[in-house]
């Protein structure tokens, strides 16, 4: 390391990282800082400007930077009464009754799969396993789907889904996500594993062309235009079914269809980066492991859940985080195919109207500023906080702290 | 597991390879036929033209070109996005050298705050942006949407670059400054010469950052038709009441084509940069 000290030593760091600092400061810190305040107040659509007379908005507003004119005839808007009313409107409906017990029975539903997960753990380090691991996935899921069965688990969905927009579009995210992801990984993992084989040939060829989606998800939002004509109502699909004399249905005016679409263009987007990650953790691990397996009579399977994948898990589980927290924030695919829709009644958010589409729709189209102001100090600490624990499950920055 | 496949594993494997090869350019593909079909029309009744070229013409290229903005559209992107990469760059090389050479108080916080802005979607900041930008009159330029792109694009160049800042061995620097070498002469005269292919690199990720970014632009350049970014204009364009498929299946494979191109060439670096890097876009 540099060794040199002293007031000259300061002064040459903050030269270095000065711009940037500022930079930073000026687009990212001070949005967010100015967002906190506007998220306590009720500023919208009908009452859009400040009260620059009040000292705290002559500093943090910019619009009252050059003057203090009041501005427009609307009434300006004010703090609110109680200041934390934009976030009980957004996270109020989850403390009620109703639904702090469906929370409680989705709970109590999930925790078969967990404890399977962390029992199947403790089984992996002993040597010799009672019981193999598929049998502890299939028994913690019975016991899942009966638990599903017996406590209603449709119910409780329901329930929460009532509970309030914010609440409704965070779930179906998930649910998105969910969906999402280990489909980005088996399909990438299949990929790779072909891609992988030495007795194929033009492998570098295919590497190359499975990948272009990969490029073209830069230019997301007009690719997924593309996307979209294919569903249309008189889109590619239904143009190719009535060739064959079959009427298609209007993939994008129904629910479901709308959320397979929406998974199904992500995949092509994304399954190409899984496969090229899970390509380079492939090509390092040594051949001899396996020859020594085929000396034990170890099946093609066997060697793929007690070599392959192990040994993959430091590659991928970045991966796995990092696309999580991506597909978490969708935009530009949702955008581009369907908008959010489809719609079911004015207000209510449409089916694929995931957090990111949600944020922008309600900031541009509704203008409801201080309650998005919330809506972005909520995300902003849960995504600050889901980074900060993905970086400590993948060390992902071991050593770049150094 | 690379064992001679048996024939029947082997023919599998060819079929998942051909049909994830459609999978994958099919969709360009489809774009390519639709910028050369006749009337302007997205889809065609004759089965065989969904796949093939059965007709072709130029004309939808030719009314894109002469008779909508596209021109103009594709040198304001052009003029954003590198202007973004080289001023990001220009700002965020000496910090990502800062972060990765020096100690000193706040390191941590800064590279922690670093990770908070990559984790926090533009999008939700964007009514301050906008506001900061017309309080100092840039709303609606260009400028502007260059200073609003700038922060995230700063973000991540300062830590690719500190990323590979760290896989270069101090011996180097340390070496000139037994020979008299001050921080300022061995960032600027040893660090930056090596560094030349990271800088390259980064800023063409910071460029197809700009190049393909759409909610920003749309929001803070509403008009006129004359300023709006590619992204932003093909859009509308794909919006309008009777859309003109065939200019906009043009436009898009025009835009598409280069940015594959690059991607193409860029991917080993990419996988590279990953690892070292750390954060992804």
């Amino acid at each position: 390391m540099i060794g040199w000290t002293g007031r000259r030593k300061s002064f040459t760091i903050l030269a270095f990282i000065l711009p940037t600092l500022l930079a930073i400061t000026i687009f990212s810190v001070y949005p967010f800082v100015f967002n906190a305040f506007i998220s306590l107040t009720n500023r919208s659509k009908f009452r859009p400007n400040p009260d620059c007379s009040q000292t705290i908005w002559r500093i943090v507003e910019p619009t009252c930077w050059l003057s203090t004119e009041q501005r427009g005839m609307a009434e300006p808007f004010s703090f609110n009464d109680p200041i934390y009313k934009n976030y009980s409107d957004l996270l109020g409906g989850l403390f009620t009754k109703e639904s702090v017990l469906a929370l409680l029975t989705i709970g109590a539903i999930v925790a078969p799969l967990i404890v399977a997960g962390v029992v199947n753990g403790r089984l992996g380090k002993r040597l010799w396993r009672p019981v193999p691991g598929w049998a502890v996935w299939l028994a913690g899921l019975i016991v899942a789907v009966v638990l599903a069965w017996l406590l209603g688990l449709g119910d409780a969905y329901n329930t929460l889904l009532e509970s309030g927009d914010f609440i409704m579009v965070n779930i179906r995210t998930v649910m998105y996500v969910i969906v999402c992801i280990p489909l980005f990984f088996i399909l990438g993992l299949t990929m790779a594993l072909i891609l992988n084989n030495d007795y194929i040939r033009g492998r570098t060829f295919f590497r190359v062309v499975l990948i272009v989606p990969w490029a073209a998800s830069t230019v997301a939002i007009m690719m997924s235009l593309i996307w979209q004509f294919f569903f249309r109502g008189n889109g590619t699909i239904n143009q190719i079914l009535a060739n064959f004399g079959i009427q298609g249905p209007t993939y994008l005016n129904e629910d479901w269809w709308s959320f397979a679409i929406v998974v199904l263009v992500n995949l092509w987007y994304t399954y190409p980066f899984f496969m090229v990650i899970i390509l380079g953790g492939l090509q390092s691990i040594t051949p001899d492991l396996y020859e020594a397996a085929d000396v034990d009579g170890a099946s093609w399977w066997q060697q793929l859940t007690n070599i392959t994948l192990p040994l993959l898990r430091p590659a991928i589980l970045p991966a796995i985080v990092l696309s999580t927290l991506t597909t978490y924030k969708v935009d530009a695919v949702v955008w581009g195919i369907t908008k959010g829709g489809p719609v079911k009644g004015a207000g209510l958010p449409g089916f694929t109207e995931f957090v990111m589409v949600h944020a922008y729709k309600q900031i541009f189209q509704t203008q409801a500023f201080g309650r998005m102001g919330a809506f972005a100090v909520i995300l902003f600490v849960g995504l600050f906080a889901a980074t900060l624990y993905s970086l400590r499950i993948t060390r992902l920055t071991e050593g770049a702290y150094e | 597991m690379n064992h001679p496949p048996k024939l029947g594993t082997k023919i599998a494997m060819y079929v998942i390879l051909i049909a994830a090869t459609l999978f994958a350019l099919y969709p360009i593909w489809f774009a390519v036929l639709a910028a050369g079909r006749p009337g302007d029309r997205l889809y065609t009744f004759n089965l065989a033209g969904m796949f093939l070229p059965v007709q072709w013409t130029w004309d939808n290229l030719r009314a894109l070109l002469t008779e909508t903005s596209f021109l103009t559209w594709i040198r304001n992107s052009l003029m954003v996005a590198s202007l973004t990469a080289i001023t990001a760059l220009f700002i965020g090389t000496s910090a990502a050298f800062a972060f990765s050479r020096f100690k000193f108080y706040g390191r941590r916080g800064g590279l922690t705050l670093f990770l908070a802005i990559q984790a926090f979607p533009g999008i939700l900041s964007l009514v301050a942006i906008a506001q900061i930008l017309a309080a100092i009159g840039l709303y609606a330029n260009h400028l502007g949407l260059i200073m609003a792109y700038l922060a995230g694009t700063l973000v991540f160049v300062t830590w690719n670059l500190k990323g590979y800042f760290d896989t270069i061995p101090v011996d180097l620097e340390e070496a000139a400054q037994i020979d008299g070498c001050g921080p300022i002469d061995s960032f600027v005269r040893i660090a930056l010469p090596l560094a030349r292919p990271a800088l390259a690199v980064t800023a063409l990720f910071g460029f197809m950052a700009g190049w393909g970014e759409f909610f920003l632009a749309n929001i803070l350049i509403p008009a006129p038709d004359a300023k709006k970014t590619a992204m932003v204009g093909l859009f509308q364009m794909a919006n309008e009441v009777n859309i003109p498929w065939g200019r906009f299946a043009s436009g898009a494979v025009l835009i598409l084509i280069p940015v594959v191109l690059i991607f193409l060439w860029l991917q080993r670096y990419l996988e590279s940069g990953l690892t070292v890097g750390g954060v992804k876009g």
